[in-house]
């Protein structure tokens, strides 16, 4: 019995080692300023900006502030996986790039998410505790960006 | 303990082998990989001479695509809105899984445009209505389950459909409504082939709630 359980162990410990070989590479940039980035196409209050930043970036923008575990499989996989889909649906750095009707449609898009409290991910914010926003947080960036939403619109 | 120690050694050294193996398998994925680009070009340029062949022999259908281009000046978008009219009645309905299949349908119809058929000067408005149209169909085609986040979408749909009706002119007759209620109490439009208000925003629980806006 001892035995079977020693066979296990070292299974699973092999498996967990083998993982590890694979590495992608990270979202991080390298110190590079994006000029389409949500900040630089907007003007966006720092107390806005700020939850953005610690609530949404690591998984919309182009630099994921990395933990620990970023470098160590399964959680990178897993990490890179939401990343991927997180950007493909919303990019804060490339944000510019987009016609000005897909930017409002984006914008009026995260306030509800944020309002339906469909994001920041439950999942996510297990381990951020920055991305878990109170009442007053959600309010002050849902009335912002429908504001923006709305006088976009009346422009265009 | 010895025997742990060793085989633990063992595992490791067959997990760099392994990993360098997968390295080389991943070299024989590459090559396969462009072989098959090399296969798909060569089909694709085989594709291009059918249509050629197929454009000359039938000196008939060139003389219909002439008629057609003078035609093209007054896009259709009739089938854009056949769609968005049954993604809008299976929110009358209440039925998300409806609106789910009605959204898919819309952005293959949305897909199948003919650039060629649309006045130049109207191209980059056509363009950017379409994108926006396509991405709010496609939240609503992958929400099935979620009526409220897939009503949001078709919030910011109905404004895009409208826009290609002002752009366009429709042969039609259509309505364009208003909810005062969604959107946080903003209110917002939606267009209906049927004068009788039937308000898609809240289904049956404020079916008759809304106000006729303008006729189109």
């Amino acid at each position: 019995m001892k035995k079977v359980l020693k066979i296990i162990l070292a299974t699973l410990l092999f498996i967990f080692i083998a993982i590890q070989f694979y590495q992608p590479a990270l979202n991080v940039n390298k110190g590079q300023v994006y000029q389409t980035d949500f900040a630089k196409v907007y003007f966006v209050p720092t107390n806005v900006q700020r939850i953005l930043q610690n609530a949404c970036y690591d998984c919309h923008s182009n630099n994921t502030k990395d933990k620990w575990y970023a470098n160590i499989q399964p959680m990178a996989l897993l990490m890179k996986r939401h990343i991927d889909d997180g950007k493909a649906q919303l990019n804060f750095s490339e944000f510019g790039s987009l016609g000005s009707r897909r930017q409002i449609s984006k914008v009026k898009g995260m306030a509800n998410q944020i309002k339906d409290d469909e994001m920041p991910l439950a999942s996510y914010k297990i381990m951020h505790s920055n991305a878990k926003l109170s009442k007053k947080q959600k309010k002050l960036i849902v009335d912002w960006m429908n504001k923006t939403a709305d006088s976009l619109s009346t422009i265009n | 303990m010895k025997n742990i120690f060793f085989s633990i050694i063992l595992l490791a050294t067959l997990a760099v082998s392994c990993n360098q193996s997968s390295n080389k398998n991943d070299n024989e994925q590459a090559n396969d990989s462009t072989a098959i680009a090399k296969t798909q070009d060569l089909s694709a340029i085989q594709n291009d001479t059918v249509k050629a062949v197929a454009s000359k022999d039938t000196p008939s259908q060139e003389v219909e695509k002439h008629t057609a281009k003078e035609q093209a000046q007054n896009f259709i978008i009739t089938p854009i809105v056949k769609d968005y009219l049954a993604l809008k009645n299976a929110f009358v309905a209440d039925n998300d899984k409806a609106a789910s299949s009605a959204g898919k349908q819309l952005i293959s119809t949305l897909s199948k445009v003919d650039m060629k058929t649309i006045p130049a000067n109207k191209h980059k408005q056509y363009m950017d209505i379409a994108e926006d149209a396509k991405e709010n169909a496609e939240h609503i085609g992958d929400n099935a389950g979620k009526i409220d986040h897939q009503r949001e979408h078709f919030a910011i749909l109905s404004k895009d459909v409208s826009d290609l009706i002002t752009l366009f002119g429709t042969t039609e007759k259509l309505y364009q409504d208003f909810c005062p209620m969604f959107n946080d109490g903003k209110g917002t439009i939606w267009i209906s082939e049927a004068k009788a208000i039937k308000n898609p925003y809240y289904g049956n629980k404020m079916l008759t709630c809304g106000s006729l806006k303008k006729e189109l």
